[in-house]
Parts: structure tokens; sequence; C-alpha cells
């Protein structure tokens, strides 16, 4: 196995959080810890890799009260095993990342991965404890296993989406929601950009509340989604913005269409970016740097481009905040990931330091590699 | 305090913007808890994010401790000044900046009440969700300190899921920025670092929050039973169901005689041992059978009694006993302490009884209204301070029910904080490791400790961790308690 070009010496595969401590304690060199693999790629590029830590054997979820809506699982915990277990009980954690299923929990925190369903937040909405190892192999926990909670620091938020840099996430409790009574997602295209991000204005003003809201595509699709009571489903599909021809897709179809357009991301290449401005901006994003293929949040400002290179990141950057989703090597290492600068790189740097001063988990991957 | 600080302050606020009178600044020796006092050294008054980075500059120079200030109404003591030095008062930062109603959100500087984003967004259809009861009178960026709940956050979340960038001095005095309008986290996620840092970490001085659109609908109703299981078996019934009630409030029998004999009077039962007070919004369509579905499960555990609110007006008056429980308390007692813990609400009937049976161990009483949806119970201690006995039982019984929800899997606060009040029993969920922890993260944030110190961290630990500014353990504080209820102006300690 390799990891941006680099063989680890070792693999480790502890088999509980106490031995993932143990094993942490024991260790000199650079930490690379893993879960399924799939956001390998992502980040600056690692500096060193001496020994990989495989998470995917801490796979138990440790405590499941469906009464208080509450779980807690270990961080190799795949999303697809996390949710089968939540369907016997209705419910589930409203993420679907574009990795797909075979993510696991703590890889999908440690990226602060996300998918169509970024209209209900991201993982750092619906983590309420954590337990991580640090690289001394002290095991620190934040939070705790009840919904609402003020008691310490969030640390949980710290880590989520620091790329396994501070410490390797060990054990995550989350909030669930009830399933929906019923889904539906509705799409139409629209005859040109201007029509489409009309649709999408109309949306942000008007009584729809889709928990999920994509623009995407050359043919100008609008997909929606909705999930509420089944009465409020079915109002809103009668409401839809007129001036469309709106297909309705329920059950194994509608997971079908959502899985096309996992399919078409995961299509995308070879650099794609994640730019970051308004809901109202995404028109103006798209119309200025006419990506080859973009999916757009219409209700979060986020839109994932497809970009032939690296070479108009900087510029992009001008205007909005880019973080790059995926890239070859030789791009991520002649532009930033984060392009994070200024105090706010200064206090991540100083964090980076108070967590791991020698710089051995994920050496490179954060700020710490950043090259601006 | 140095007269120096002073002038050097003057020197660039105006003069009504710094407060040193020692009666003025009697104002300002506690928050909404005021068991501990302790009088700031100065009080200022900034009107510009360039204010409050100048004086926090000022503050390192001297080396005093220095700490923001919001509208005071904090239950924890999170704004207290324990050790005297500079409040930064941040009521007159309180505009609200811009109401972005295509993008849906607000611009709003942190003396903002949190009731008044609400109120100006309301002509164009949207809200700020995050409703404390204090919601009144609070302000936003007390609200973004300790990260607030309220009776909404069971469907809605709390302040933390709402802010979506924030403008901040650090405790170096530099002005920084940090999030963005989209609310999407690019690597560490300080924002949500600094979002119930109460206050520890930076001074928030600008904050973009995030507006939602007003439910079509709403539908509420009182369900009153003759037992605490009863009414807690039916607070797990709902969520069983898979309905998400906006709000899941609980009142007591005692909290309901209060109400009832107030300006609060809502028509709650006055045989009821319990009552839960139900909210439910959304779509029109669909509204209807859940607010049936929620009658039935109600109905299912035995209430006696279930009142659905017919119009807005019956709603207020539903909502008005609720909201003003805490005022009404005064038709029981002289004093009261609100509590705050958090428990796994599948817990709720035993830990309820247990409580019961503290109230008569201590022979104080205590009213239980709160948030049953989310397992956020706040008992409210009843006590009179021309007693001062009874503020030893209440440090002892305010102990014994933290421990007590620590036991069953909860937390010591569910929206407070820990503040000042609760440091002390930090020990009961973290340990040392997971203190140090935390510790090493404020110190990347306030590494001189001179911003807010001596909250949150046990007092051992805070000594360590300050070392040069003395601290005060509660236990000695709470021997001066007695001191300054039967009046004496003396200090804590300095």
């Amino acid at each position: 196995m390799t990891i941006d070009g680099l063989p680890p010496l070792k693999v480790l595969r502890p088999d509980t959080v106490d031995d993932l401590a143990k094993l942490i304690s024991n260790e000199k060199g650079a930490i690379v810890p893993f879960g399924a693999g799939t956001q390998l790629s992502f980040g600056n590029p690692l500096r060193s890799a001496d020994t990989a830590v495989d998470l995917t054997q801490l796979s138990r979820i440790t405590e499941y009260v469906p009464a208080d809506l509450t779980i807690h699982v270990e961080a190799g915990v795949t999303l697809g095993q996390l949710h089968r277990t939540l369907l016997e009980n209705k419910q589930f954690l409203p993420l679907d990342p574009w990795n797909g299923s075979a993510a696991t929990i703590g890889g999908i925190a440690a990226t602060n991965a996300q998918g169509p369903f970024r209209a209900s937040g991201t993982i750092r909405d619906w983590i309420i404890g954590m337990k991580v190892v640090e690289v001394s192999g002290k095991i620190s926990k934040s939070g705790g296993r009840v919904v609402k909670n003020v008691t310490g620091y969030d640390l949980h938020k710290l880590y989520t989406g620091s790329l396994g840099t501070l410490a390797v996430i060990s054990e995550i409790s989350l909030k669930l929601r009830a399933n929906f009574e019923r889904t539906a997602t509705a799409i139409a295209q629209f005859g040109d950009a201007r029509a489409a991000a009309a649709c999408l204005a109309s949306l942000r003003t008007g009584p729809l509340q889709p928990v999920a809201c994509v623009w995407s595509g050359s043919n100008n699709e609008i997909w929606l989604r909705f999930g509420e009571h089944a009465k409020a489903v079915e109002w809103q599909l009668k409401n839809l913005p007129k001036d469309a021809d709106w297909t309705a897709h329920e059950g194994a179809d509608e997971a079908a269409v959502w899985e096309q357009l996992r399919q078409r991301y995961n299509g995308f290449g070879p650099v794609v970016v994640r730019v970051v401005g308004l809901p109202t901006q995404v028109h103006e994003i798209i119309e200025e740097y006419r990506p080859s293929g973009w999916i757009a949040h219409g209700l979060n400002g986020i839109v994932l481009m497809r970009l032939d290179s690296g070479d108009e990141i900087p510029r992009i950057r001008q205007k909005y905040r880019v973080v790059i989703e995926r890239a070859p090597l030789e791009v991520r290492r002649g532009v930033a990931t984060f392009g994070i600068t200024g105090a706010e790189a200064d206090l991540m740097k100083k964090m980076k330091s108070a967590f791991d001063p020698d710089g051995r988990l994920n050496p490179g991957r954060h700020v710490d590699g950043e090259r601006l | 305090m140095n007269r120096d600080i002073v002038a050097r302050l003057r020197g660039f606020l105006d003069s009504t913007c710094v407060v040193e009178d020692e009666t003025e600044l009697l104002v300002y020796e506690c928050d909404g808890l005021p068991l501990f006092k302790n009088r700031p050294d100065v009080v200022v008054f900034p009107k510009t994010t360039g204010d409050v980075a100048q004086i926090v500059r000022v503050a390192n120079e001297y080396r005093i401790p220095f700490l923001p200030r919001g509208a005071g109404t904090g239950l924890s003591g999170g704004a207290l000044a324990v050790e005297g030095g500079i409040v930064i008062e941040m009521q007159r930062m309180n505009r609200i900046l811009s109401i972005d109603t295509e993008n849906r959100i607000a611009v709003v500087q942190p003396g903002v009440v949190n009731l008044h984003i609400s109120q100006a967004a309301a002509p164009h259809g949207l809200y700020y969700a995050p409703d404390p009861s204090s919601q009144m009178s609070c302000s936003i960026g007390g609200n973004v300190a300790e990260n607030s709940g309220g009776p909404h956050c069971l469907k809605y979340g709390m302040t933390t899921n709402h802010i979506l960038a924030v403008e901040a001095v650090t405790s170096g005095g530099e002005i920084i920025r940090l999030g963005n309008p989209a609310g999407e986290p690019i690597g560490m996620d300080l924002l949500g670092s600094i979002v119930g840092s109460e206050g520890t970490f930076a001074i928030v001085t600008e904050i973009t929050v995030r507006l939602l659109p007003k439910p079509q609908a709403v539908k509420t109703l009182l369900a009153a039973f003759h037992s605490v299981e009863e009414c807690s078996q039916t607070v797990s019934d709902v969520i069983a169901a898979g309905i998400v009630p906006s709000a899941l409030e609980f009142v007591d029998a005692r909290t309901i005689e209060a109400v009832e004999a107030s300006v609060y009077k809502a028509g709650y039962p006055l045989d009821a041992v319990a009552a839960l007070l139900i909210e439910v919004d959304g779509f029109r369509d669909g509204l209807e059978e859940t607010a049936s579905a929620i009658v039935e499960i109600c109905r299912k555990n035995r209430s006696y009694d279930i009142r659905v609110a017919k119009d807005d007006e019956e709603r207020a008056k539903l909502w008005l006993g609720r909201k003003g429980a805490f005022g009404a308390m005064g038709r029981l007692a002289p004093d009261m302490i609100t509590m705050d813990a958090v428990i796994p609400r599948t817990r709720l009937p035993e830990v309820l009884v247990a409580i019961d049976r503290m109230s008569e161990k201590y022979g104080l009483g205590v009213a239980n209204v709160f948030h049953a949806g989310d397992g956020n119970l706040h008992p409210l201690i009843l006590f009179d301070s021309r007693h001062p006995d009874q503020v030893d039982k209440i440090f002892a019984m305010s102990e014994e029910i933290m421990k007590l929800c620590v036991d069953v899997g909860g937390s010591l606060s569910g929206e407070h904080g820990i503040g000042y009040e609760k440091k002390d029993f930090m020990d009961l969920v973290f340990s040392e490791g997971d203190l140090e922890t935390m510790m090493r993260v404020k110190r990347v944030f306030n590494p001189d400790g001179l911003l807010n110190p001596a909250k949150i961290f046990p007092s051992r630990r805070a000594c360590t961790e300050v070392g040069k500014h003395a601290t005060t353990s509660t236990a000695e504080i709470g021997k001066r308690v007695e001191a300054i209820l039967l009046g004496s102006p003396e200090k804590v300690q300095r």
C-alpha cells in the first residue's frame, strides 16, 4: 500500500481502543490513521508515513439507546453498518457523503465529508461526544452521551475536519433522528443556467423545505429531496416551482437516482474543488468559472466543480474560499488544499503544535503542509 | 486599581464608557447567579471592535484579568469577575448590521437581544431559532459564549448549529474572523470551538446567524397527569413514535402552583402532579395528524386533561406559564437557585423521584420545570437567604444532584454552562487527562489566562493554570456567601 506515493513501513490493525492507545504510545515516527481509505488523498500531501493505522477493526457499536435517539460507535463502523442498525428502529443519521456507505464514521468525521444532505448540516452537527487517542497514547474525551450538553469545551468540533492531525478519533457519540414518514425526490431540467438559478432563487424565499437541493450538469437539472410527514411531502410535491416539468422519484427509484448523482460526482476529475460562497452566488460562480461539470448546493452556496487542472484555483481563491476535494498528487503539491491564511492559520498551527509538537500525526496534511 | 490603567482606558473611550465608581460597580458584581459576587475594578462599554481590541491590549500590557459580559443573564457565574479586573460590557454594541433575506442570514453585534433578531426578521417571514427562556433580555453574544439552548432546541438545535461566522478579538488583542456565511467549516472547526467556550477563548464582536423560515403552522397542547411516571413515559413514547416536537416541556405541581398564583397564570390544572407543554410545527398539511397522534399517546399514558390551543392567543397563554415559571417562584420562597443538568431522557422518572427525596432530606423545596424532550433538567431550589444554614444546604444538594445526573449517564449542564458555579464538579465527568487536553486548547486561545480566569476548570487546576492570579475555591466562596447575603460588602477574595 502507498499513501500519497509513500509506502508505510508497517500497518497496525488494533482490535480495541485500548490496543490503539498502546500501539500509538509505542510508535516513534509518522503515524497515518485510516478507515475505509476512501479519502486518503484528501488534504495536503503527506510528508512521511512510517506507520499506517488501520481502524477498520474498531467496528463495534458500543451502545445504542433508540429511545434516547443516541448511538455510540467505534471509529471503524461504516455508514452502511450504522444505517442498517438504525433502520431496525426506524431511525437514521442524515448524512450521505459522496464517498458512500463504505466510508467509516471516523473517516467521515476526520474529513467532515458531506453529500447532498448538506441542507441538514454536516456530521459536526450530529456529534455529541468523542474519544480520541492523542499522539502520546493518551485517551481523552469531550462531550458525552446526551443530546444536549455544554459541559466543557466542544473539542469534538475541533477534531472534526482536522484530518487526524490533532489526534486519532477512536469513538463517536451521535444523536439521531427518526425516519421521515415519506421521502420523495423531484427532478427537473431547465433550458439554461439563468432559468435554473431563478428556480433556486424562488426556492430560497418560498415555502418549500427540501432536505437536499442540488443543481447539476449541463442540462441544468435541479434535484429536490423532501422528507417529512407524508402529507407535508405531498403538499411540497404539489407546490413545486412552476414552469418546469418535474419528475418525482420514490422508494428504490429514488435511491437509484441519488446513486446516479453520486457516480456523476465520483466520475469528476482530474481536479474537483469545493467553492464556498453564498447561496445567491451559486449562479455567479458557475457562470464565471464555467466548469466542465458541477454539483451545487443551492441552499448553502457550495459548488463542487470539476476542473481540468489546478491552475485556476488561485484565481478562484481571490474571491471565494476553495477546498481541493480531489486532485492528483502533483496538483496538491503545488496548490494548498484549504487555502487557510492569516490569524486563522496561525491559530490552527498553534493548535497542531499543542497536540502534536513533533508533527507526527499525518504530517503535512493540514495547515502544517499548506503551500501558499 | 492602578490609576494609569483607567487613564489609558479613558484615553480612547468616552467618559460615559468607563465606570469605576464603587456604587455603580455593584451592578456588575454578579450575573444571574447572585450566590457568587465579586466587584470588578472597572467596567468599560466598547462601541466598536477596535475599542474591544484596544481594551484587551491595555489589559495585557498591565497583566490584569478581563472578561466580556452581555446582559448578565447567565446562571452559572460565567460573567463573574472572580479576580476583579476589567469587565468589558458589550451592551452598547447592539446593532443589527444587516438582514439578508434571500440568503437567510443576519449579521449582528453581540449586544443585540436574542428576541430582537427574530423581531427584525419577522416581516420577512424569518426568525432566529434558539430561544433561551431569557430571550427577551439575554444578548446574542452571551448566547454564543454559553452555546445557549431553549425549548425549541429539541427540534432546531443549539446556538452552535445556527452561528455561521464571527468576528472576534483574541486574548492578545488581535481581530480575527472565523467561519463563513455558507456555514461551511474549512479545516479545523475553530468557530465551533469558540461557541460554548464561555468567554475563555476570545471576545466575539460580530456574529453571522442563520435565519429560518417561520413554520406554516404551529400546534401547542398541554397534557396533565396524575403521576410523574405517566408524564415521563409520554415523553419517551412521543420520541419513540418518530415525532420530533419543536418543544416538549415538563412542569410539576409546585411550578403550577406558583404560576397559577402569579401574573403568569396560564390556566394550568391545579390538581396535576405533572404536565407537559408540547408544541409541533411545520407544514400545515400533516400537522393536525401529528397533533392527534400526540393526543393519543397522552391518553394512552392516562393524561386526564388535554388542551389543544385553538389560536395564537391561547397558545401564547399556555407558553406564558412556562416562560414565566422562574419569575413566579417568588410566590413560594424569597430566593431561588436554577440548577441545570442533563440526563438521558429515558432516565427521567427515577431522577425526578431521587430529587424529590433530596428535597425532603435537605428540607428545601424544589420545583421542576424543564426541557423534557432532551433530558435537560432545571430543578429550582427554593430557599430563604436570611437563613445562612439553607445556603450550605444548597451547595450540598446541588453537588448531590450533579452526582446523580452523572451516575445515570448525564452531564453537568445542558445549556447554562459550567462557569464559576460548577467548575469543581468537572471531575465528576472528565478525567485528569481529559481536563488537561481541554486546558491545552484553552492555552492556545488564551495563553496567559488573563481572559475570564478561574472558570470551567476545578479550583486546584485553575490555581496551577493561572499561576500568578489568586483564585478562590467554591468552598471559600461558600463561607463568604453567608457574609455577602447578610449584607457585608466584603469582596470574596482579592
